[in-house]
Order: structure tokens, then sequence, then C-alpha cells
């Protein structure tokens, strides 16, 4: 029920905006509004796949982590759909050109990369590969904090002028890092001493 | 597992339902799409303009929809976003309104906006420009005013000015973007172009735009439109006009020099250092866009190119 809930939830911006086009209610440029949300979408999602097991340790909520397949897969769909709205809409299925913008424009750069980052995590998600990769699962699906990272870099140099939003989410991608941070040295931390009195902060 | 019987944990788990809940809920249905669609309700109320005179008469050129051209603006005076002009103009004052001229001019003074018009509005000149923004899309909207050549010409600039010099209104009151903390732009607004530019036939004191003298959000009651340039350098808003001896400066061109330069002629084989200028969207209105290629100055090269002999590089 509730993974059906989560299914409908990270649908229904993508679906929202295929109706919006099919009806003309995307504004004036409802190029640009597609490549808009479908970025800031994926944006989103990913950040909310990187807070999801921060969640499940804060609320003592276990069964969230299983969901993070679901809300990655998702997130890269929403990647992959702002990369075809960008080959789509801007350069008009140009592939020659799509070389030449990667080459020329490093924001665009740094948003294909990001997506390169996530492909094989899209594809090595199905349980068969956990088994198979073993340990080196967890270390290959790290490469969801660069690619987190990559999408505020991204998002950042795009601006114009003002960085209000693009600000606010470099910030919230800081933060997570940060929470990410302090939990690695937690479980690395060699001092058990030290290791006790941080872990009342944590659970906090 | 954990145990779930710890009141704690179900007060986390309600809280973090609800964050997430309520961060979606916000983001998705206001922030979002709910602007959008009050839009588009809009959009189907102003869609019956076509049938009125104006758009009639057009019809022969393909212009942009006055919808499209009065919901999808820049004017960063008002906030990034494109809708926001549209959003905040009602509450804009376009009156009273004086223009001051200064510098190098044999009869500087301040003159109000309607005296600087010389004919009833009603009754200007209009001319249907192309409208090249340097985001690589494009309009066809029609401008009402007159050659910005007669209103110079009478406060006679001296033959030592080179440089004129605009300046746009500064109200962080009635325009939000001025008071953001987070824009990088210095207000107000500054603009400028060479005294032969200036005087140039095609460079167009406008006072309205589709026979509609009410729209703050395409720069009213005062701005120019320089049609070969990016639109960036038809300033909005103008409250002062100075003539000058030095090159004044511009507040893109300050902001960020490598990207938009103090000419910014339209050249499609000189890109910006974030998009290719050699062809651009144009937007015609309901969802209606087509890429085309960009043309040198704009399509007017024939009118202009003479201003600027030698290598198109140092005019960019």
């Amino acid at each position: 029920m509730s993974r059906l809930l989560l299914h409908f939830g990270c649908a229904l911006p993508g679906c929202c905006l295929a109706a919006g086009y099919l009806q003309g209610k995307l504004g004036v440029d409802p190029e640009k509004t597609i490549i808009w949300e479908t970025g800031i979408w994926a944006f989103n999602l990913l950040i909310l796949v990187v807070l999801l097991p921060r969640a499940a340790r804060w609320a003592r909520w276990p069964m969230l982590v299983q969901y993070r397949r679901a809300v990655g897969l998702w997130a890269f769909t929403y990647v992959t759909g702002h990369l075809l709205a960008f080959i789509t809409f801007l350069l008009g299925w140009d592939i020659f050109r799509l070389g030449e913008e990667l080459l020329k424009r490093s924001y665009i750069l740094v948003g294909f990369i990001a997506w390169i980052t996530l492909m094989p995590l899209a594809i090595t998600s199905t349980k068969r590969w956990v088994q198979r990769l073993g340990p080196g699962w967890k270390r290959l699906h790290q490469g969801v904090y660069i690619a987190v990272v990559l999408a505020a870099v991204h998002y950042l140099m795009t601006v114009r002028s003002d960085y209000a939003w693009a600000g606010s989410y470099a910030m919230v991608v800081i933060l997570i890092l940060a929470l990410r941070f302090a939990m690695w040295r937690q479980t690395r931390g060699p001092a058990p001493l030290s290791a006790a009195t941080r872990k009342p902060a944590t659970t906090d | 597992m954990t145990k779930t019987t710890d009141p704690i944990t179900y007060q986390r788990r309600r809280l973090l339902v609800a964050t997430l809940g309520v961060t979606a809920l916000s983001t998705f249905g206001y922030l979002r799409y709910g602007s959008r669609q009050t839009e588009s309700i809009s959009t189907a109320g102003a869609s019956t303009s076509r049938t009125d005179d104006a758009d009639a008469r057009h019809s022969q050129v393909a212009v942009t929809t006055k919808h499209a051209a009065t919901h999808y603006n820049n004017a960063y005076e008002f906030g990034w976003n494109k809708t926001d002009p549209a959003r905040h103009a009602a509450s804009f004052h376009l009156r009273p309104w004086t223009v001051t001229f200064d510098g190098l001019v044999e009869r500087p003074g301040t003159f109000d906006v309607d005296q600087l018009m010389g004919l009833p509005f009603s009754q200007l000149e209009e001319r249907i420009y192309d409208f090249r923004c340097v985001e690589a899309w494009s309009m066809v909207i029609p401008y009402n005013g007159r050659p910005l050549a007669e209103i110079l010409k009478s406060v006679q600039p001296l033959s030592s000015a080179r440089y004129v010099a605009f300046t746009s209104v500064y109200r962080p009151e009635e325009m939000p973007g001025q008071a953001s903390p987070f824009s990088t732009l210095e207000w107000p607004y500054v603009e400028a172009l060479t005294i032969e530019e200036a005087m140039h036939p095609l460079t167009f004191a406008t006072f309205g735009v589709y026979g509609d003298p009410e729209l703050p959000q395409n720069g009213m009651p005062f701005r120019i439109t320089v049609p070969w340039k990016y639109g960036f350098k038809s300033a909005k808003f103008i409250t002062r006009i100075s003539f000058t001896a030095d090159r004044p400066p511009a507040t893109w061109h300050q902001e960020t020099p490598a990207e938009y330069g103090w000419y910014s002629n339209v050249y499609p084989d000189i890109s910006h250092p974030r998009w290719s200028q050699a062809s651009e969207r144009r937007i015609l209105g309901e969802g209606q866009i087509e890429r085309i290629p960009t043309r040198p100055y704009n399509g007017y090269g024939e009118a202009v190119a003479h201003l600027y002999p030698g290598d198109p590089q140092q005019y960019w």
C-alpha cells in the first residue's frame, strides 16, 4: 500500500507535466518549463534518496530504507527525462551539437556526468546485482553522493543573477554531506569514548 | 527491527511523514504548478484578444500573442522568474513619471513622460520589431512610440557627447527583485548606447506595446527598443538619460563581462559562453514555438551594419 503511494507520488510530477503539455498549461514557454521541472524533480528525488537512510535511523523506522531503490530509480528517470528534454527542445536531436555543447559548456558537462554516474547505479539496482557485487555494491552506490553534488553544481552554474533557489539547494546538499561525514566518522572513529559521547547527539 | 512501542519513535515518524507531506504539497501544489495553473486560466481569458482589432491588423505577420509577450518577461527588477514581472505589475505605479535629461546637453531638464510622447498615446507610431533575447528566444512584438532621436534632438546634445546613458527606476518597495538579498545585480539598472546608436532611426522610444500603455512588465511607462541588439540593451522604466563623453557602465556587462558584451549586437556566430546564439526559439504564444536561425544584427544589418566598421568581434 505505502509502496503504491510512493510510486504514485514519484510519478505525479511527470504525469502533471505530460498532461500540462498536452493541454497547453505549462505557461508561455512549455519547452523551458519541462526542462526546468524535470531537472528540479530529479534533484528533489536525489535529495530524498540520500535523506532516506538518515530519516530511517532518526525515526527508528528501518522499513524506509527499503524505498531507496524505488526513489533512486525514479530520480534516474527524471534525470533521463531532463536530458531528453534538453536534447529535444534545445538541440532538436542534433547529436553533433550535443558533443559540441558538452565540450564547450561546462554546466552541461557537469549535468551529463551526473547522469553517467547514476547509470551504473540504476543498472545494478536489482537483487541479482546486489548479490553478485557483494560488498562492492554498497561502495558503488555511494556514487549517489557524487551525483547529488554534481546536481548542485550544475544548478548553480545555470544561474544568471538570483542565487536564492540554487543556493538553497546547494545548502541542503552541504548539510546532507555533513551528516554523512558525521556518521562516517562515528562508525570509523577509533576512540569508543568519543563515539559514546556523540551517540546521543545523532539519535536526538 | 526496532521495537515500535516507544512513544518517541511514533512521534518522530509522525513528524517525518508530516514534514514530507507538507514539503511535497507546498513545492508541488503551490510553488510550482499552482502559479502555472493561474497563468493558464488567464491564457484562456486572453486568447479572446486574438479577435480584437490590433491582432487582426497583424495577421499578415506572425506576431507573438499579447498574452505571451506580457507574461514571459525578463525584468529582474520584479524577480528572476519570467512570470514575476506580470505578477508584480499590478502594484507598480505608472504615474507620475518624469525623465531627467542631463550631462553634455544644451537644454537639460526634467520632463513628464506624457510630454515626451509628443502626441496622444493613441496617435503614436506602431512598429513591429523582432525582439531577440540573449537567452536565445525571440518574439515579434508591436511597439508604440516614436524615434528616440526626435526626443534626444529636442534637448540638443553637445558635440562632445559620444554616449547616451539610460538609468531605470529604483523602487524596491514596488519591485521585489530590487529588494532581494540574493540578486547579484546592482540597482538601479543602467544601460548605454553610442550617440550614433541612440540617434539611429530604428532606435525607438517606446510608450506601449500592443496598443497598451499600462504594461510595467514590458518596461512601461517609458523604455527604449533597440532591435538589432540583445533585449537587455533596451532599457526599461527609464527615469534618466545622460549624455557623456566616456563610455558609461551597463548593468549586465558590469556583472558578467565575459558573458554580456557592452555592445551586445546580435551576432549568430559569437556564442554566449553558456549557450549557442546560432539559432533562436521563436515564441509565438499558445505553446507555439519555432526554431529558426538567428540573423546578424537580428535581421536589421542593412540599416545598422555601417555603424560597426571593421571586425565585428570588437562590437560583440
